[in-house]
Order: structure tokens, then C-alpha cells, then sequence
């Protein structure tokens, strides 16, 4: 049986197209805008000029995010024998991830309905597949850790901020099927919760291991800190649902406090990248 | 008309100065613009965002960030879709400014957010009829957040996208009329 598929062997048509984390970070153009341009937030808001057309990208981002989280979870339903070893998983958590699924393929469904309803094609933007790359770690306890704690709980804040953009500009249709989904998402994240401590209540050392792999995938895609509790955070840290998806206060603050983190170092690194660049612009002058 | 756009040459993002050199001319020619004028567009390519503005209509000025001729699917890269929609809709609306019989329209700064999407509703509506890609539900959807998710609305919306001869008068009222159903 092969354990994890790659992401580039993910089934896609030619609609698709993939776009890589490092691209994006390799951008010329954020290290030469000027400080205070590079580190400027806006909230997603309909009073933004570009408000409807930043919410279509956002949507189409939860559209991919969704065909991956499908994936993903059918993976862990494949990958790994029955059994109460580290590298293999409960039947009752297969289970729960069957029920992920059919969850996730009816939010690729509402996801492209919206899309129409929006105005967007599928594959107008580009897809990164950073989500089904958290969901091939080959323990299935930092599986569900790195992508139902971590990632989906990225996606109750997204979903959070969508519910209050369609309540903002009126849109019934986007309020209501982001209030559904987001029900779907604090489900998700509540059986990472509970499947991480049934699976780790006797090894510490591994529950402290998908712990750390959480943090990480929690800091590296808070999307450099546009996920936060900042006035001028694009996506707003959503408390109260996260609260109900079986997470503690002090964890919602550590949360908070690695996006902050991410936007710090980010701006550091751009910082960094501007003066290099400028130092090379003055060079060949 | 001949177009002049800057930088001759992009170093930060892989646009082709003569790619859009043509492009423009392609668009103005198809939209009206007289043949002995000259247009000028300035691209910053350093910012990654879809902003676009005419900074004057006689001569033709128009103002445009990188990221609105840049194609979503591949970072960096030309869409000559983006720059027929931008430039084609920044010509229309210097033909209507120019145009005595279109009525005064307020300076861009002094544009509301509603009127300047109804305005560009009908630009983008003219250029679709003129054989353009258009993204006709992207702008349904842009006007209903500006407008309201109405019947009221949709039917503004109807009137711009079909419209032709339209004055300011008329685009600003049929704006007025949508947004007072929703706020009503």
C-alpha cells in the first residue's frame, strides 16, 4: 500500500494551474515598494474599492482549499492500516474522516456555486497546494494536528471573515453558505482536537510532537500574519468559534501571537530583500 | 493614434513594452479614439495591485499599477485580457469626459465608490458589445455589493450593461434609484 501521494500526481485538469509558496515569496516587486506600502493591511471589507474582487480570489483560494482537504482526508482513510500503532489509525478515526469527506466534497460543491454566484472561473487564480502537503505527514495523529487543527482552524477564521463580508454588503447567498460551512469547519477542528488526546493520552512525547508540528504549520500559514487580531488583519482570528471547536484560551493566544510573530519576521525578510536590492541598484549606478 | 507606454523596459515583472504598445493601439482604434491622438500610459510595475486611473483626457493619460495587467494565474506575467479591460474602460471613460452632450462628471477623487462602479458598468458593457472578454457576473457581483442584492438592482445593472448614449445624468440616477432600495 503506498503511503501518501505527492502533490504533483494530484488529479487536475487544464483549468488548473499551480503556484508555488516560494514564487510568491520570491516576488521582486514587495521588497521594492516602500516601507510603509510594503507592511500596509486592509481588512477584507466591501468598502474597499477592490473589496468584491479580493473576496472572488479569497473564495477561489476556499475552493481549492476544499478539493485538497477532500483529498487529504481520503488519504488518511487509505494510508494507513487499521490498528493503535503510531503509523496506523483507529478504525473510528477513518470513520470520522469519511464524514470529512463527504463534508469537504459538498463544500467543493457550495465553493463552485459560489464561484458562479461570484463571477469566477474555475482556475481563473492560481492554486497552491500548501494544504495537502500539511496532510502527507506519515504519523496520522500530526496529519490531523497539521491540517484539522491547524489548517482547518485557518479556515474557520477564512470562513469567519467570508460570513461577515456576505452580512457587510447584504449578500444572502455568500452569509448563509459560509454560516454552513464554517458549522462543518468547527466539527473538523473539534475531532483533531479529540482524536489528539484519545491517540497521545499515554505518550506524551508524541502529543508534544504534534503539537510543534502545529505551531508550525500554524505560523508558517498564518499567511506572513494576515491572519490576526491586528485592527488591519485581512482575516480576523475568529475566538468564539475556535472556542466551540474544542480550543483553550492560552492556545488561541499562542495563535495570535505566531501570526504576529509571521508578520514581524516577514517584514524583517522584506526589509532585508529592499536593502539588497538597493544596494545592488546603487552598485550598477 | 500612436501610445507611448513606460518603462520601455519592465525588470521586475515579465511584461513586453510592444506587446502592450499594440494592445493599446488595438483597443483605442476599436473604441473611437481619433486617430491623431496620442495616448500615453505609465505601468508602475512595482505595485502588484489592480489599480488604474485616467490622470488626463486631453492628451490621454492613464495611470496604472502593475497588478492590473497582470495575469492572476501566473504571478507577474502579461494578461492582454487585463489590459484590454483597463485600458479599454479608462478610453471609454476619457470619451465620455470629453464628451459635451455626456454632462459634467465630478473628478475621480470626488467620485462615490457606487457611482464609479455604475460608471463602470456601462464602459465595460460597451466593450463587450464591441467584441472584448468581459467578465459579465463578476460585475453583476461588484455592482450588487455597491447596490444592493435586489431586483431593483439587477435591473440598473441591465440597463448600464445593455445601455448605449447613456448620459451622467442617466448613470447616476439609475445608481441612485438601486442604492435607495437597498438603504430604503
Amino acid at each position: 500500500m503506498r503511503h501518501a501521494l505527492p502533490s504533483d500526481e494530484l488529479a487536475r485538469d487544464d483549468r488548473f494551474v499551480r503556484n508555488s509558496f516560494m514564487a510568491r515569496a520570491g516576488d521582486p516587486r514587495v521588497a521594492a515598494m516602500p516601507a510603509e506600502k510594503r507592511n500596509q493591511r486592509f481588512p477584507l471589507s466591501p468598502e474597499r474599492a477592490d473589496g468584491p474582487d479580493a473576496a472572488r480570489a479569497l473564495m477561489h483560494g476556499i475552493f481549492t482549499g476544499e478539493i485538497q482537504a477532500l483529498e487529504g482526508a481520503g488519504r488518511t482513510c487509505w494510508d494507513f492500516p487499521i490498528g493503535p500503532g503510531a503509523d496506523e489509525a483507529p478504525f473510528e478515526l477513518k470513520l470520522d474522516m469519511a464524514r470529512q469527506c463527504w463534508d469537504e466534497a459538498r463544500h467543493c460543491e457550495i465553493s463552485v456555486k459560489l464561484g458562479d454566484w461570484m463571477g469566477t472561473d474555475i482556475g481563473e487564480y492560481a492554486e497552491s497546494v500548501f494544504l495537502y502537503e500539511a496532510a502527507c505527514n506519515p504519523d496520522p495523529v500530526l496529519r490531523l494536528t497539521g491540517v484539522n487543527r491547524a489548517l482547518e482552524g485557518l479556515a474557520i477564521d477564512v470562513f469567519n471573515t467570508m460570513r461577515e463580508f456576505g452580512v457587510k454588503s447584504g449578500d444572502p447567498m455568500l452569509e448563509f453558505c459560509e454560516d454552513w460551512m464554517l458549522a462543518d469547519e468547527v466539527t473538523h477542528v473539534k475531532m483533531g482536537s479529540d482524536w489528539l488526546r484519545r491517540l497521545t493520552a499515554d505518550d506524551p512525547e508524541r502529543r508534544a510532537r504534534a503539537l510543534e508540528f502545529q505551531r508550525v504549520v500554524d505560523k508558517l500559514f498564518s499567511i506572513g500574519g494576515a491572519r490576526g487580531e491586528e485592527d488591519d488583519s485581512p482575516i480576523r482570528l475568529a475566538r468564539r468559534f475556535r472556542e466551540l471547536a474544542g480550543f483553550k484560551t492560552e492556545e488561541i493566544d499562542e495563535i495570535a501571537e505566531l501570526s504576529a510573530e509571521a508578520r514581524r519576521e516577514l517584514a524583517s525578510y522584506q526589509d532585508h530583500k529592499a536593502a539588497k536590492q538597493a544596494a545592488a541598484a546603487a552598485g550598477k549606478a | 493614434m500612436a501610445a507611448t507606454v513606460t518603462p520601455e523596459t519592465f525588470t521586475m515583472v515579465l511584461f513586453d513594452q510592444p506587446t502592450i504598445v499594440a494592445e493599446v493601439e488595438r483597443i483605442a482604434g476599436l473604441v473611437g479614439v481619433p486617430a491623431g491622438d496620442a495616448i500615453q500610459v505609465t505601468v508602475d510595475e512595482a505595485v502588484p495591485v489592480a489599480r488604474a486611473h485616467l490622470a488626463s483626457i486631453d492628451p490621454i493619460v492613464l495611470e496604472v499599477d502593475g497588478g492590473a495587467f497582470e495575469d492572476p494565474r501566473h504571478p507577474r506575467q502579461l494578461s492582454l485580457s487585463a489590459v484590454g479591460d483597463t485600458v479599454g474602460r479608462l478610453l471609454l471613460q476619457a470619451l465620455d469626459r470629453r464628451d459635451p452632450a455626456f454632462g459634467d462628471v465630478p473628478a475621480d477623487d470626488d467620485l462615490s465608490l457606487a457611482h464609479r462602479v455604475a460608471w463602470d458598468v456601462y464602459a465595460v458593457g460597451r466593450l463587450n458589445r464591441l467584441g472584448l472578454q468581459a467578465q459579465r457576473q463578476r460585475r453583476v457581483y461588484g455592482f450588487r455589493n455597491r447596490h444592493g442584492f435586489t431586483d431593483v438592482s439587477d435591473e440598473a445593472f441591465a440597463r448600464l450593461w445593455d445601455g448605449s448614449g447613456l448620459i451622467w445624468a442617466d448613470i447616476t440616477r439609475l445608481s441612485d434609484d438601486a442604492a435607495a432600495v437597498r438603504t430604503g
